[in-house]
């Protein structure tokens, strides 16, 4: 694949949903109000499906590595902890788990 | 003329929180785009062209799955939809609402977090405030994945290998918050998690449409669970 097309297509598809509601604002909130809460919504609804199942399968035979950084993430920010706190944590329980 | 200073540099200090959260964020993706065989001019490029958090580590991830380029397309234009509506509600709160350059300044800077900053500022947005808030922002987000790409080379092999959880880590901790705010965030990760594992390794879907699928139902599932103020809207 050619990554320069890719990189300009992403970016197409990235700002083009930005920059057009500024031109456009009042069609959009006439749409019906259950469209308007799905969008509210697809951020959730995108975590799960962008967490499972790659975090596992990308670490092959090892799987669990991954399943227990998720996990500690997911964890202290639960517990209010910063993302930035979340990351180091998984990032040295999955690098301690791959050493054992 | 002191007006617009002052709104410039209000700005500059509301953005100094998205500056470290993105500089941190970004080095994971700077990292992952080498990772992944990209030229270091290739992996800035994409955080100076997209400047999105998501869709950008949605993008390499089904690029290193083997996506095709219009199931990648489609699945980041899905997970930036959002943005359409966060747009269109920051658009009636600028003081100018004419000056096209600074509509799509505004446009190109409207992330999650610029938006909810912006949001709760209460009073109408000037085009000097939002330039400091959103270059603020930027430049966090293009240098830490410069520094990301560059110093990947530093690191030991096996934490390399354990960096690609950073991706996962990310996403996990914002369900983690989101889970923190209204439990029933949990729920619907866990329909697009179940469904997306599913499709994929049991019945052997690409990965760019599993996305999409898993998306669609675990929002209208969402959608069903969730009243109209926990979703946000009024």
């Amino acid at each position: 694949m050619n990554k320069l097309l890719l990189i300009a297509v992403c970016s197409a598809v990235t700002l083009l949903p930005r920059i057009i509601p500024y031109f456009a604002s009042s069609f959009l909130m006439r749409l019906p109000r259950f469209v308007r809460k799905c969008m509210m919504l697809l951020p959730v609804a995108s975590l799960g499906a962008l967490i499972f199942p790659l975090a596992l399968t990308d670490f092959g035979p090892q799987w669990y590595a991954g399943l227990v950084g998720v996990i500690a993430a997911f964890l202290t920010s639960l517990l209010k902890g910063p993302m930035i706190l979340a990351i180091v944590i998984a990032l040295v329980s999955t690098t301690l788990m791959l050493l054992i | 003329m002191a007006d617009r200073k002052r709104d410039l540099l209000s700005g500059i200090h509301d953005g100094f929180p998205i500056f470290l959260g993105y500089f941190t964020t970004a080095l994971a993706f700077g990292l992952l785009t080498r990772t992944s065989g990209f030229r270091f001019v290739e992996g800035v490029l994409v955080s100076m062209t997209s400047f999105a958090g998501s869709g950008q580590f949605l993008m390499m991830n089904l690029y290193n799955a083997g996506s095709l380029l219009l199931e990648i397309a489609l699945s980041v234009f899905f997970i930036n939809s959002r943005y359409i509506f966060m747009a269109a509600s920051l658009a009636p709160r600028l003081k100018d609402p004419r000056s096209v350059p600074g509509r799509i300044m505004c446009g190109f800077g409207t992330t999650d977090e610029v938006f909810a900053v912006s949001s709760f500022k209460g009073q109408a947005l000037t085009y000097s405030y939002m330039a400091g808030l959103i270059f603020t922002s930027y430049s966090g987000w293009v240098s830490g994945t410069a520094l990301g790409y560059v110093a990947g080379t530093f690191l030991p092999s096996v934490v390399q290998k354990a960096a690609v959880i950073t991706v996962y880590a990310m996403f996990a901790s914002l369900l983690g918050s989101e889970t923190g705010k209204h439990v029933k965030a949990i729920a619907v990760a866990a329909v697009s998690a179940a469904l997306n594992s599913i499709l994929i390794l049991l019945m052997g879907v690409s990965t760019g449409v599993s996305f999409l699928i898993s998306l669609i139902a675990a929002t209208l599932f969402g959608a069903v669970i969730y009243t109209d103020k926990e979703a946000g809207i009024e």
